[in-house]
Order: structure tokens, then sequence, then C-alpha cells
């Protein structure tokens, strides 16, 4: 699985995960605070031409970004059935330059990056006892190594079911797939333990 | 939390990302994709129960919001929390957990395979209809400046698809308890 870093030494990519997070979080709240149409569309242009910096070609930075610019059009759209056009505008704007900034954070910052600071931010609940806050790059790690493990044993069971003449539907697939997979915790959650990989493994 | 239910919710989590990447197998006559990955919220509540369910859907997220493409169709990163949208996304957590909660209150090994499959056809329901729309719709109403009543409207063509992935989740439901039950037996 291709994750959706962009490698490169932009000045967005040497900014802290941290400082990105919060700006995000920072920008998100003062989108929604504005009606300025002036104001969001000056928004929508500078979180643009930052998304642009990244380093994408311009089709793949494009293409990234269509389902959800689509989303957005779509219930601009519907918007403006029932609203005249600048209340209709504010929620595109607002959404479009929302989305380029996510964008730009998520293309600046490396998968490992983003996981250290998960697990930073998990480390004050460890005090709660109910989160170990290393358990996140761990369940994290696991799901990366079985998605080609259940995608392999979907079509070993699909084409076992097609060699037998049997019926191929979501109920005859899913269900073996499900349980083949879940059985195999016992060992995979076996074998963590053996190798002392959870420090204190309960 | 266990080593076995730490595993048990990733790989769950790892059915989730695989299910947006399998070619969609039709249901019969209806042409709903089953690649949608509701289903996998609502199969997460049934077969791992409120707690380790809504881990297993927030493991997901997490995946999507550290940019990873692993939502149906390619998607992730942080911009798809900025979908108008996103409503949904959040609410496949709470929705799970609801789903979950409820099979575990309504379904018990003692019982028969049509009672149980009822029963987790009403809680895959509430939970992964009733509860994620509650969500997704509040935000929609909210964010997209639609008003409550639109938004619902809007949202009700999806409703049908819904309740056909919620069979399709009662009936596996059913099938993992028989084969490899995971609820916790009601005390």
């Amino acid at each position: 699985m291709q994750s959706l870093y962009v490698e490169g030494n932009s000045r967005m990519h040497r900014l802290s995960p941290r400082a990105k997070l919060l700006s995000l979080a920072a920008f998100a709240i003062l989108l929604f605070m504005s009606h300025n149409l002036l104001l969001l569309s000056g928004a929508v242009l500078v979180t643009a031409a930052l998304y642009g910096k990244i380093g994408l070609p311009l089709g793949e930075a494009l293409r990234r970004l269509r389902p959800i610019l689509l989303a957005i059009t779509v219930v601009g759209l519907f918007n403006l059935i029932f609203n005249p056009w600048q209340a209709a505008l504010v929620p595109v704007l607002r959404l479009t330059a929302l989305m380029l900034l996510a964008a730009s954070v998520t293309g600046t910052t490396s998968i490992t990056e983003f996981i250290d600071e998960v697990t930073a931010l998990a480390r004050p609940l460890e005090r709660t006892g109910r989160v170990r806050a290393d358990d996140i790059g761990l369940a994290l790690g696991l799901v990366l190594r079985f998605v080609p493990e259940i995608v392999n044993r979907y079509q070993a069971i699909r084409e076992a079911h097609t060699a037998r003449g049997l019926k191929v539907g979501p109920t005859s697939l899913l269900a073996p797939l499900i349980i083949l997979t879940l059985k195999d915790a016992d060992n995979v959650a076996a074998a963590i333990d053996a190798r002392r990989i959870r420090r204190h493994g309960s | 939390m266990s080593t076995r239910d730490l595993v048990l919710t990733a790989l769950f989590a790892a059915i989730i990302v695989a299910l947006g990447l399998l070619p969609p197998i039709s249901l019969g006559f209806i042409p709903v994709p089953i690649t949608a990955q509701s289903l996998g919220v609502m199969m997460a509540g049934v077969v791992l129960g409120a707690r380790r369910g809504a881990i297993a859907v927030l493991i997901v997220l997490l995946l999507v919001a550290i940019g990873l493409p692993v939502l149906s169709g390619g998607r992730g990163g942080l911009a798809i929390f900025a979908s108008p949208t996103a409503g949904f996304l959040v609410g496949w957590i709470f929705g799970a957990f609801v789903t979950g909660y409820l099979s575990e209150r309504l379904v018990d090994d003692k019982q028969s395979g049509l009672v149980q499959t009822v029963s987790f056809f009403l809680a895959a329901m509430i939970g992964g209809i009733v509860v994620l729309y509650a969500f997704g719709i509040t935000y929609l109403a909210a964010v997209a400046g639609l008003g409550f009543t639109k938004a619902f409207v809007g949202s009700m063509a999806f409703i049908p698809g819904d309740v056909i992935k919620a069979v399709v989740a009662a009936l596996l439901g059913r099938a993992v308890m028989a084969g490899y039950p995971l609820l916790p037996a009601r005390a």
C-alpha cells in the first residue's frame, strides 16, 4: 500500500508534524467562523498555492482530491436549490480550503512521523490504565501486514467456490474469510507475547 | 487490553481495509457492491462486540488520518475529513459500538439460528443505520449549511443499500457465531 506522503524537502516538509496538525485545527476553526466570501476565496487561493508546492505533478494532485471535491460540489449544488448563491458558496469555499490544507499536511508528513505523533499524544492517556501508547504502532503495523494476506485468502476462497460450482455471494465468501482470519489471532497473539514485543504483555 | 484483543481488532481492521480493495460482489438482483465499507462497520459490531468493534473501526480511521489510502477507491489522508460527509466516517465508530453493544445484549448461543439472525439484523439496523446517520446527517446539516431536514432528505437515497448491508451483516454475524463465536457470553 502506497502512502500519500510525497518525498521532498519543502518548507512544509521541514515543519514539525505537531505544528502542522495544530495549524490545521486552528485554520479549520477560523474558516468556520468566517462568512466573508472574499476572505474565504483568499483562503482557497493560499491553500491551493501551498498544496501546489508540495511537489506532486498536477494530474496526480487533482486525482487525489477528486472524490472529495465531487462530494463538496454535489452538496454545493444541492444547497443552491434552496439557498441564494452566496449562502451556497460559503460552505463550498470553506471545505475546499480545509481540504487543500489537510491534503498538504498529509503529503508532507511521513507515516513514521504521524505514528510518532499519535503515540506521543496517547502517552498521557496511559495514566488512565486503559491505553498503552506503544500498542497503537503495533496495531497499525499488524493491519498493514495482514491486508495483502486477507486479499489473497479471499481470492483463494473465491476460486475454491468457483471450482466446486458453488454460488458466489457475500455471505458464502465473507463468512469463511472472517472465521479463518480471526482464527489466526490466537497464533499471532502467542507469537507477540513469546517475543515480548509488548513489554509487559497481559 | 489483552494481546489477543489487540490482534483481533487489528485483523478486523485489516478485513475492513481489504473490503475496499476487493472487486465488488453484486448482491444478486440489486446493484449494490459490497465493497462499501459501511458493511465492515456493521460486521465489526456483530462479530467483535461493542468495545473491540469500535476500536477496529478507530484503527481504520487512524490509518486514513495518517495518510494511507485505505478507504474504498483508494481514498485516504486528512483531506477526507474535510468532506461534507465526514460525519458518517466519525459515526462509524459509534455505529460499530452500538451495533456491538446490542449484539452482546440480544444474542446468545442458546437461541435458535433465526432468533440470532433477526437480533443481529436489529443491532445492525440501529447501530449501522440509525446511529450512523444521526452523526452523518447532523454534521452534513451543520457544515454544508443545509439545515437538518434537507440533509435528512438528501441522505435517504442511501438507506435501501444500507438495509441490504444490515441483512448481509446479520447473516455473517450468525455464521461467525456458529463457526467461531467471539461475543462475550452473557452472564
